[in-house]
């Protein structure tokens, strides 16, 4: 299928060719819950960090406990991709299924590394052209240690030398791996591993004789985050002091990130017993001042709606999180989709004005944090984050975030002094810029009603027409006086390119891979990743005039997005969609195909 | 002294239980000379839910039955202020039924008063789920509170027995300013509109308080009286359980009035960071 696009340097390259140099490498490591396949990536993560590459990693696992099929899945590279490789080039399969699950995956010159303590890799499966090694990992584990656990130790040794890490390296890595264990423990590991090392001498994969090394790069300061934790940090730097949440796949790290971290600022993460309390119990921190955020994902954030309603009509300031994952109803809890964009934009009932913004990256995730949590406070409405499993919850290496840069907006809430001042204080007092000044409770003279029904500036019901379409006007107006503030969306490419790629979210990072493969098919492309969803900026729609053709790239089947943008008023004509909704990730490769198919033909 | 909204006039009919409530909570208000300021009363939705408007203090109009969750959030956030929840039967224990329970069982610092008739009277009579029919018989709310684990004061009051219901709302506002958590008042506030009630249930009252052998820290006594007047037809009224050793859950100083600088936090960020550096 790869016609159109030019062989990529590393595929040109014969299998047996000694010592393959790789500066970029997908990993891919699964067997049963429970067989500790994430223990072999960390382990292959470090050695890579230590090394300067560029990480990301991700994981494929059942919406179980324990138990059931996983895979942890690692790619680190000589430059940041935020995303993982179009195959895998490395697997360590712990057993039968892990091969024939990752067979179609595997790069033709790839490498798998196998636990042959059931007998040999299935027949047929893979191509003949990839390299096996069969060593009974599990098997030795138990006659020689005597715990089956211990294979992944044993299997470590294996990979390193397949990818030429030097012994005394990988067991330097292996003992800050488990150092906060006890030593007997830590020596059964390295045990392990040497007898690993032993076994690949025997299968001729001695030190220094390895088929491949890894490259390196610069070694510089990074972090290695997923989005929700980023996003939580930031929430917490911007002054969030309060979250409600209920339990969600895959929004659960927030809740459990912000019980851990806002205790020791003053704050307070709840456990509500379902999401409409967790709306609503948020909503009421945000009455008192205090900066609050609501998370959940699809089915709780649809339960929100309600809430998010009536934070728009009275007027309140409040984050809420969609972690979007494989919809409608119950879904595909665990897998990738960014099908919730018309529920984001209008899944409340009536008018009001809200914004929905999106991290370009898992890094972005903090500052997106940052900025919705003072945004909130500046137009008093809500402000929706729109995150995707990916995006969520796969880490990823970014620069260290700017603390010092992070500034707390109080925008028009009034101070005890300022509000003694005034002769007389009207919470919905009608604004040029939409947004009234802002007496919290506690405060002396600033009594006021806040309430979802409409009324009048002292905060009165009211269903006078006059009034109704003043104050309507006056809500919306918000949204026109940060437009021009909103996060722009992140560039890549020729600004000349007649050929545009348009995605946002975890698909963002795959659309410049794709780029660069269709430069090397000497097709030129620009790459738009808008940031702010709703309201559609300028900059969204003037990118589809600018281009001959953009192709909106999405994770749903109804293509949401194109639709969200063309009916802001780009060009339909010139927009086509390239979508996936089988719960995997995008490939550059197939995206690039898709684009050359299409050009080609024209 | 900045001018503010106007306290509106009630919209309830003539006669309706609603006022009693009102004014028993007004009375209490100054009673313990809490400033307007400091008192924050959110209501459900309902003709229970526009008595927020009436009384000159910080007031929030929830959703439909989201009187608790909204309420708790304020209570953790700002606990210097006294919360007061108001809102029907159906708002608490049809729509917020929920709510309800999970709220007796987390205990915050808040009080919440419903205003019993059994019907829904705004969307002109419906059966709330207090109401006895043909067809079921209805909930009683205090025993409800009383099965569930962290319960720390379950009341009754009637909104024609205008003494008691003051002294009522008084204990209530005492418990959760003591820091002893959620203080439930149910207020049999008759709809003469739809179910007037009044004669009937004065005549199915049994005054807890006016019974010297009545002992409302004894769950256990609590509960089968409830049980005991059930089964004649009857109600109790009154102080029907209080824990004396309730502690509401804790909540840190304000955060509403929180130095939000983050100048000042940013070692411990460092702190976050470096656990995420490779």
């Amino acid at each position: 299928m790869n016609v159109a696009i030019k062989p990529s340097a590393s595929q040109d390259k014969a299998v047996s060719t000694p010592q393959r140099l790789l500066s970029d490498i997908s990993v891919m490591v699964a067997g049963q819950g429970g067989d500790g396949s994430l223990t072999i990536a960390s382990l292959l993560s470090a050695q890579f960090a230590s090394r300067g590459l560029h990480l990301y990693s991700t994981s494929n696992i059942a919406s179980r406990i324990k138990g059931g099929h996983a895979a942890a899945f690692l790619r680190a590279s000589v430059v940041p991709t935020g995303c993982m490789g179009d195959h895998i080039d490395l697997l360590v399969a712990f057993d039968d299924e892990a091969v024939e699950k990752a067979a179609s995956a595997m790069a033709p010159d790839g490498i798998v590394v196998f636990d042959a303590s059931k007998g040999a890799p299935p027949e047929g499966v893979l191509a003949d052209t990839i390299q096996v090694f069969a060593v009974p990992f599990g098997r030795l584990a138990v006659r020689d240690l005597g715990r089956d656990l211990l294979k992944n130790c044993l299997g470590f040794g294996l990979v390193s030398r397949v990818l030429g890490i030097v012994d005394d390296e990988a067991e330097a890595s292996l003992r800050q791996r488990f150092k906060r264990l006890p030593a007997t423990v830590v020596e059964s590991n390295v045990d392990a591993f040497r007898i690993g090392l032993a076994n690949a001498d025997e299968i001729g994969l001695s030190e220094g004789v390895s088929p491949w090394t890894v490259d390196k790069s610069e070694r510089e300061e990074r972090l290695m985050i997923a989005g929700n934790e980023a996003l939580s940090f930031g929430f917490l730097a911007a002054g969030g002091r309060f979250y409600a949440g209920y339990p969600i796949t895959p929004a659960s790290e927030i809740l459990g990130w912000l019980q851990r971290h806002l205790p020791n600022y003053g704050g307070m993460a709840i456990q509500a017993e379902d999401e409409l309390s967790a709306i609503n119990m948020a909503t009421g921190a945000a009455l008192t001042g205090t900066r609050s955020m609501a998370a959940s994902s699809g089915p709780g954030f649809v339960l929100m709606q309600e809430g998010v309603s009536q934070l728009g009509s009275a007027e309140i300031p409040l984050v809420v999180v969609d972690c979007q994952r494989a919809g409608p109803s119950t879904g595909m809890p665990t897998k990738v989709e960014q099908s919730d964009i018309g529920t984001m934009i209008n899944g409340g009932h009536g008018d009001y004005p809200k914004v929905v913004l999106s991290p370009a990256n898992q890094g972005d995730s903090f500052d997106i944090g940052v900025f919705a949590t003072n945004l909130a406070q500046r137009i008093q409405t809500p402000v929706i984050i729109a995150m995707d499993r990916a995006m969520s919850q796969d880490s990823t290496t970014v620069k260290p975030f700017n603390l010092e840069g992070i500034f707390v907006d109080n925008a028009k809430r009034l101070t005890r002094d300022q509000v003694l001042k005034l002769e007389e204080y009207r919470r919905y007092k009608v604004t040029d810029d939409g947004v009234s000044p802002w007496a919290v409770p506690g405060t002396p003279g600033g009594q006021n009603l806040v309430t979802g029904n409409e009324r009048n500036e002292w905060g009165l019901v009211s269903a006078e027409p006059v009034n109704r379409k003043k104050m309507i006007e006056k809500r919306a107006r918000k949204i026109d006086t940060v437009r021009d503030d909103l996060p722009k969306g992140w560039r890549w490419g020729n600004a000349k390119a007649t050929i545009g790629l348009l995605g946002f979210g975890s698909a963002g990072p795959i659309l410049e891979r794709a780029a660069l493969r269709l430069a090397e098919a000497e097709t030129d492309v620009q790459v738009l990743r808008p940031r702010t969803i709703w309201p559609v900026l300028d900059e969204t729609i003037d990118f589809i005039r600018q281009c001959e053709r953009v192709y909106v790239i999405e994770y749903n089947e109804a293509g949401q997005l194109a639709h969200t943008i063309s009916g802001a008023g780009a060009p339909k004509e010139k927009m086509i969609s390239v979508l996936k909704y089988d719960g995997t990730p995008f490939r550059a490769v197939d995206i690039a195909n898709t684009v050359l198919k299409r050009e080609n033909s024209e | 002294m900045t001018k503010t909204y106007k306290p509106a006039e009630p919209i309830w009919c003539a006669g309706c239980g609603d006022f009693g409530v009102q004014g028993a909570l007004e009375r209490s208000l100054i009673d313990l000379n809490i400033a307007k300021h400091d008192v924050m009363i959110l209501a459900g939705i309902g003709c229970s839910g526009t008595l927020q408007n009436n009384v000159g203090t910080y007031g929030y109009h929830a959703l439909h039955g989201r009187v608790l969750p909204a309420a708790t959030g304020v209570a953790f956030a700002n606990p210097d202020l006294t919360v007061i929840a108001v809102g029907g039967d159906g708002d608490g224990f049809a729509i917020g039924a929920g709510h309800f329970v999970h709220t007796v069982k987390r205990n915050p610092n808040l009080v919440y008063i419903v205003m019993n008739n059994s019907v829904y009277g705004l969307t002109k009579g419906q059966d709330s789920p207090t109401m006895d029919s043909s067809a079921a018989e209805g909930l009683d709310s205090t025993r409800l509170a009383m099965s569930i684990p962290g319960a720390s004061f379950i009341a009754r009051g009637f909104s024609r027995w205008s003494a008691q219901l003051h002294e009522l709302t008084l204990a209530a506002l005492e418990h959760t300013r003591a820091g002893k958590g959620f203080a439930f008042l149910e207020v049999l506030s008759p709809c003469v509109t739809y179910n007037d009630t009044y004669a009937s249930w004065e005549s199915m009252l049994d005054n807890l308080d006016d019974d010297p052998n009545y002992d409302p820290t004894d769950l256990s006594m609590a509960f089968s009286r409830g049980v005991a007047l059930d089964v004649e037809g009857r109600m109790p009224a009154g102080i029907i359980y209080r824990a004396e050793s309730a502690v509401g859950k804790e909540a840190p100083p304000s955060m509403a009035d929180q130095d939000l600088n983050p100048a000042q936090h940013l070692d411990a960020y460092r702190g976050i960071m470096a656990s995420y550096a490779v």
